[in-house]
């Protein structure tokens, strides 16, 4: 079983992580984002949760997207990478990963209907950030969170 | 990294208590357990979100299908005391209306 890799190399001011795409990991990005609060004192309690909503909602996203529909062979692990960085402008998060492809068009992302279960994750990331950007490139999936800070 | 706390009054209103991250681990968990208790007769609930530090889509989706089955046996769910992390994915997803937060548990129920 690989394990996580770099359980938050630091950067200066950026944290890297690259792990499986699993559900387990979840619990490790909310480690490394408490991390780069520790780093970033500054970095007002609105903002932090603004930000780590977005992040964990497009981690479950890929994670949950990792397995659904994969031709894969069951040895081909689905990993994905995260690097998380804050400035005094904003706080910002990038994540690549190697599952299959999302059919996306994220301007169609809408908030679904008050009684639904599901479906809420990329509108919720979405209303979280001031910017969310996903790009296929070389067979891997790309995104960009951007959150500008505010208080 | 998550705990439920799960107590009926005596009242009859069941009182579920997550304490930690509500999140796509451990949401199916708080679906049962408000299955279990509708199932059992326990159709008023309290979910105490209290000492619940996070929540993201997957847990507000298992409060929704809560809500759902207490209000289909003839009762209600209602959250009591939410954190600033957890208000913020409400009024995020235009629920705050839906599932209006009380101030405490054990008047979940007055009104």
């Amino acid at each position: 079983m690989p394990e996580p890799s770099a359980g938050g190399s630091a950067h200066e001011d950026r944290l890297d992580l690259s792990a499986p795409a699993t559900p387990a990991m979840l619990d490790l990005v909310h480690s490394v984002l408490e991390k780069l609060w520790e780093q970033h004192e500054d970095v007002g309690t609105a903002d932090r949760i603004r930000f780590e909503t977005a992040v964990i909602e497009v981690l479950g996203n890929i994670v949950e997207h990792a397995y659904e529909l994969d031709a894969a062979p069951a040895d081909v692990l689905r990993r994905f990478d995260v690097s998380l960085s804050a400035s005094d402008e904003e706080l910002v998060a990038r994540f690549g990963d190697n599952g299959m492809p999302m059919a996306l068009d994220l301007s169609e992302v809408a908030m679904p209907g008050e009684d639904a279960e599901s479906g809420r994750g990329l509108a919720l990331a979405m209303a979280a950030l001031d910017d969310l950007s996903y790009e296929r490139v070389d067979g891997r999936n790309l995104w960009r969170l951007t959150c500008r800070r505010r208080d | 990294m998550i705990e439920f706390a799960v107590e009926t009054t005596a009242g009859g209103i069941g009182v579920v208590r997550p304490q930690g991250r509500l999140n796509m681990s451990s949401a199916r968990r708080l679906k049962e357990i408000v299955d279990g208790l509708v199932s059992q007769g326990t159709t008023r609930i309290v979910v105490d979100l209290a000492e619940t530090t996070f929540l993201d889509s997957s847990g507000l989706g298992a409060l929704i299908g809560g809500l759902k089955a207490a209000r289909q046996a003839g009762g209600d769910l209602r959250i009591a005391r939410p954190t600033e992390a957890v208000r913020t994915v409400f009024t995020l997803t235009n629920l705050d209306k839906v599932l209006r937060a009380r101030d405490s548990v054990e008047g979940a129920f007055d009104a």
